[in-house]
């Protein structure tokens, strides 16, 4: 076994040194038969002569020893290798632009995959990352979408036993956070003491919790500050540790820093660090956090050796305690564990993602149709090559094989510049949409390349290699024994121009989903039933600082009149519930009505100009304003979705109704605010005054400015800040940066397929140019024959044309077909109506059809100025 | 002896007979070749060509190993000599095919 390998890598890499052994072997033998003869009396030459025909011929023998040395497939492998690079060499052109056509498509590719490796698959950046588990509550279904209370956690992990260590936490606490003259709302985290050493995490400054500053409630204020925050606000000074930070108003001490690259366990990296015994600082919504009543915690935890997530699934769902057991639907009532993969597990991100593979592969398969068109075109060109190589005695497979692997070979060059492309594409990518979240914060997302995604993209490109070398290869080397005369006929209807016609089809496809997504991508950030443009945003959040309903209401009315006063401003508004044009839900019906026939519709409680403000029509009656306060009647506005379902026959100003257990009439009815996509059916909505609910306490202003909302956002903090400086101000983003994050499906969509559509058009007019000049340079002796018959040159130029444009134009008429097809795929990320939507498929195919026109003009000009005496000589 | 009374080896064979020849001291392919001819008092013929296959084949599987060394009329040659693992495989080899032509012959002989 040993021996064998070592003489197959002898015979491979001192092949040199073996060749020469051989050929001293066999000349001793032959030397020695002459010799034998000699002296058995025959003449020299007469002996030379029978010992050569006794032997054989000695390059076959020579051929045999190569073969028994077992390393003649390989040999040939590399032989054939060796001839591929000198043949991309010959022709370095065809190898450039088959490179990066292949580098261009397989980038694509690898951006999604690197993209869904991150999101959907990775593991965590921590030391092994296959103990760790997460532990979360269900409610009445198998997903997990509950959480725990901390006497729960506490239950649990004294109770456990599959599970070496378990830490619980609440990682998006919005905490207001003033320290060294800075002030900002920042993601914070409320941690129990023993999460940063369940995730073997190390400080990159001072220390983490000690396990017993984690035992009595609010006594021990420490904290720990990201990296990241420790360098911006602190500008990385070791004096940070043990320096004083106030944190929605309570005082802390910093004690240490997290390290670089731990940014906490979701996509939203984590500014600050406070212990599970402050939950209170951290979670406003409990009157007391640490009670069994109140749920907010999710765990994480580290399986002990051998065990494995289902057997903690089954211990723990024996140690739930008993009020689980028999709990009531929306209660937690279950135990699931899980390893966690990827950062998200949103499904409008999984289904972006599968579009976005889509478009990849349809991109590949376009490279493929042009690669396979061009090699067919080289492929007539060396015709005699293969036949000369064939008539020599290599077999079919040989030369085939030997074909194959050049392809394979610009395949791999391809896939490896597509990787190195990918790259910035992702850089690109992350920069453009994964920067930033909804409420302003930073967010922050791994995209390494890891050898999985290389492997995977290389995997790809000789895959593509396959398909595109096959056809072309097949057909070189079955024809060419045959035919080694140059002539060939000029078939009008042969399979390059099928590939030709496929490469228009699926270019006008995507070209007309790509308009239609740039324009929904346009209209979902700008809206298509208000105004987005101009709109600043900020959220006031006296509830932190436990103001009552009272003082917090003059607060906000004083803010409201000091914005309003404020030049450039032209209109401010508010909203009570959720984001500005969103808001929560409720059942509305008529006064007369059971529960059950209510209304499911959305509801919010704004303030006065609010439809002013977002530039929304008022269709009927009036909006809010200053007269609609608590001593007056209670009032509604609708929007038409609700009016249709409610009065199909009559106005509704006037009417009654109720909402929220608020008897209101309505005083109004407004368009739709159009948010959501095509498929999103437009939910009924009703609006109710904010200052006609005593209770509200925090806000989200819009405020509408005559010139750039980002510029003027910090001298409408400023304003704030002059009117309570101790409120926290939140969420300070401008309104299309907002719709933007929402809408950022359509938006990386729509940039990709742009992408792809580009690459795809230029694609095609390439390979219409190659096929064309390719055709003239074949087709010369004819046309010169036509010229000397009388043809005129406007008639040549016609004639290639009509030859490039036939091709074009039925394959513009097959691509309508799939942009049909291809916006009923995307239909989810499409805005607006979809009755224009056949103008944009006209536009694709008009736009091809110009581009092929464009790449057909070139060679016909060529064609036409071919002289024809020339051309008739020519071979 | 004419060329037709000549009989030609199989295939299998000519391995047995290349390691039996080397058995006793080490050769170079010709002298294997003429050694092959003489004992079998010329029945047994070798083709040339499939003589140096053998030999490159019964090398990689590592029952003979090859060296050069200055042969008799002072010129290098390329020596094989028999190795441990050869020397086990000929004693096998040897004791199948007396098996074999035992069981034939008995084949052969019965009417």
């Amino acid at each position: 076994m040993l021996t064998d390998a070592l003489f197959r890598l002898r015979a491979l890499f001192r092949r040199s040194a073996v060749e020469r052994e051989l050929d001293e072997e066999l000349r001793f033998h032959v030397q020695h038969a002459i010799e034998k003869q000699v002296a058995a009396g025959v003449p020299r030459e007469e002996a030379a002569r029978r010992a050569r025909l006794e032997f054989g011929g000695v390059e076959q023998v020579k051929e045999d020893c190569r073969d028994a040395r077992g390393v003649a497939a390989l040999e040939s492998v590399l032989q054939d290798l060796r001839y591929g690079l000198r043949t991309m060499r010959r022709t370095p052109v065809f190898s450039v632009t088959a490179v990066l056509t292949m580098a261009l498509s397989t980038a694509g590719l690898a951006t999604v995959f690197t993209l869904g490796d991150t999101l959907l698959f990775r593991s965590m950046p921590v030391e092994q990352p296959e103990q760790i588990v997460t532990v979360s509550s269900t409610r009445g279904g198998p997903t997990p979408e509950g959480l725990v209370s901390h006497p729960d956690y506490l239950a649990f992990r004294a109770g456990t036993r599959t599970l070496s260590e378990l830490a619980a936490y609440y990682p998006t606490a919005p905490l207001f956070v003033t320290a060294n003259g800075y002030a900002h709302e920042l993601n914070g985290a409320v941690v129990s003491a023993n999460f940063f050493p369940l995730l073997r995490v190390r400080p990159a400054l001072g220390r983490f919790f000690r396990g017993d500053e984690d035992q009595v409630p609010d006594r021990d204020r420490v904290a720990i500050l990201s990296e990241h925050l420790w360098r911006t606000w602190f500008a990385a000074s070791p004096d940070a540790v043990g320096s004083p930070v106030k944190i929605n108003g309570t005082p802390f001490t910093v004690i240490g820093v997290a390290p670089a690259t731990f940014v906490g366990v979701g996509a939203s990296p984590i500014e600050l660090y406070i212990p599970t015994m402050t939950l209170r600082t951290g979670y406003r919504w409990c009157d007391d956090s640490l009670a069994p009543t109140c749920t907010v915690l999710t765990m994480v935890g580290r399986l002990a050796p051998g065990r494995t997530a289902d057997e903690a699934a089954a211990e723990l769902t024996a140690l739930m305690p008993q009020a689980w057991i028999n709990a009531p639907k929306g209660e937690n009532s279950g135990i699931a564990v899980a390893h966690p993969r990827g950062v998200t597990s949103d499904p409008s991100q999984i289904q972006m993602l599968r579009v976005l593979a889509g478009v990849a592969v349809v991109l590949l398969l376009v490279c493929c149709a042009n690669l396979a068109g061009l090699l067919t075109a080289q492929g007539a060109a060396r015709r005699h090559e293969f036949a000369i190589r064939l008539s020599l005695g290599a077999g079919r497979a040989r030369v085939t094989r030997q074909f194959m692997t050049e392809s394979l070979m610009l395949a791999l060059a391809g896939g490896a510049g597509g990787i190195l492309l990918s790259r910035g594409f992702v850089a690109i990518i992350a920069a453009l949409f994964y920067a930033v979240d909804g409420e302003g914060h930073p967010r922050y997302f791994d995209f390494s390349l890891t050898p999985a995604i290389a492997g995977a993209a290389l995997v790809a490109s000789l895959a593509a290699g396959c398909l595109f070398s096959a056809w072309p290869a097949f057909r070189s080397a079955l024809g060419s024994g045959r035919r080694m005369a140059g002539r060939t006929s000029t078939a009008r209807w042969s399979s390059g121009r099928w590939l030709l016609g496929a490469q228009a089809a699926i270019a006008v496809g995507l070209v007309a989903v790509a308009a239609l997504l740039a324009t929904s991508a346009s209209l979902a950030v700008n809206g298509s039933s208000f105004e987005s443009s101009h709109v600043a945003l900020m959220r006031l959040r006296p509830r932190l600082l436990k103001y009552p309903a009272e003082r917090a209401q003059l607060f906000q009315r004083e803010v409201m009149r000091r914005l309003a006063a404020l030049p450039g401003v032209e209109s401010v508004s508010m909203v009570g519930i959720g984001a500005v044009l969103g808001g929560g839900n409720t059942v509305v019906g008529f006064p007369n009505w059971t529960p059950d026939q209510r209304l499911r519709a959305g509801y919010n409680e704004i303030g006065p100009r609010y439809f002013e403000t977002l530039r929304m029509p008022v269709l009927s009656g009036r909006e809010f304003d200053d007269r609609d306060g608590l001593r007056s009647p209670r009032v509604a506005i609708v929007n038409e979705t609700l009016a249709r379902r409610l009065w199909p026959n009559s106005s509704p100003i006037g009417a009654t109704i109720v909402a929220r257990n608020v008897v209101q009439q309505v005083v109004g009815v407004v368009a739709d605010a159009r948010i959501g996509s095509r498929t999103e059916p437009v939910q009924p909505f009703v609006y109710a005054p904010f200052w006609q609910n005593p209770q509200q306490v925090d806000s989200r202003l819009a405020i509408r400015v005559a010139g750039d909302p980002a510029g003027t956002l910090p001298a409408l903090i400023r304003e704030v800040g002059r009117v309570d400086p101790d409120v926290p101000i939140a969420e300070t983003i401008i309104l299309p940066l907002q719709l933007a994050e929402w809408a950022r499906p359509v938006r990386l969509t729509a940039t990709f397929v742009v992408y792809a559509a580009g690459l795809a058009v230029l694609l095609t007019a390439i390979g219409l140019y190659g096929t064309l000049a390719f055709a003239v340079a074949r087709r010369t002796q004819e046309i010169g024959i036509r010229m000397a018959l009388g043809a005129a040159r406007a008639r040549v130029l016609a004639l290639i044309i009509g030859d490039g444009m036939t091709v074009v134009v039925a394959g513009a008429i097959a691509g309508v077909a799939l942009a049909a097809g291809g916006s009923r795929f995307v239909a989810h990320l499409l805005y607006g109506s979809a009755s224009a939507d056949w103008l944009f498929y006209l536009a694709g195919a008009v736009s091809v059809v110009v581009v092929g026109f464009a790449a057909s003009v070139m060679p016909a000009r060529r064609a036409a100025a071919v002289e024809p005496l020339v051309a008739l000589r020519h071979d | 002896m004419s060329e037709s009374t000549r009989i030609e080896l199989p295939q299998g064979t000519l391995d047995l007979l290349i390691l039996k020849v080397i058995a006793l001291e080490p050769q170079h392919g010709w002298a294997i070749s003429e050694r092959i001819h003489q004992i079998s008092g010329d029945v047994l013929k070798v083709q040339q060509g499939s003589l140096y296959p053998a030999l490159h084949r019964l090398e990689r599987r590592g029952w003979i190993k090859a060296s050069w060394d200055v042969s008799d009329n002072n010129r290098r040659a390329k020596y094989y000599e028999l190795t441990r693992a050869g020397r086990i495989a000929l004693g096998e080899q040897a004791a199948a095919w007396r098996s074999l032509t035992a069981a034939v012959g008995l084949l052969l002989d019965t009417p």
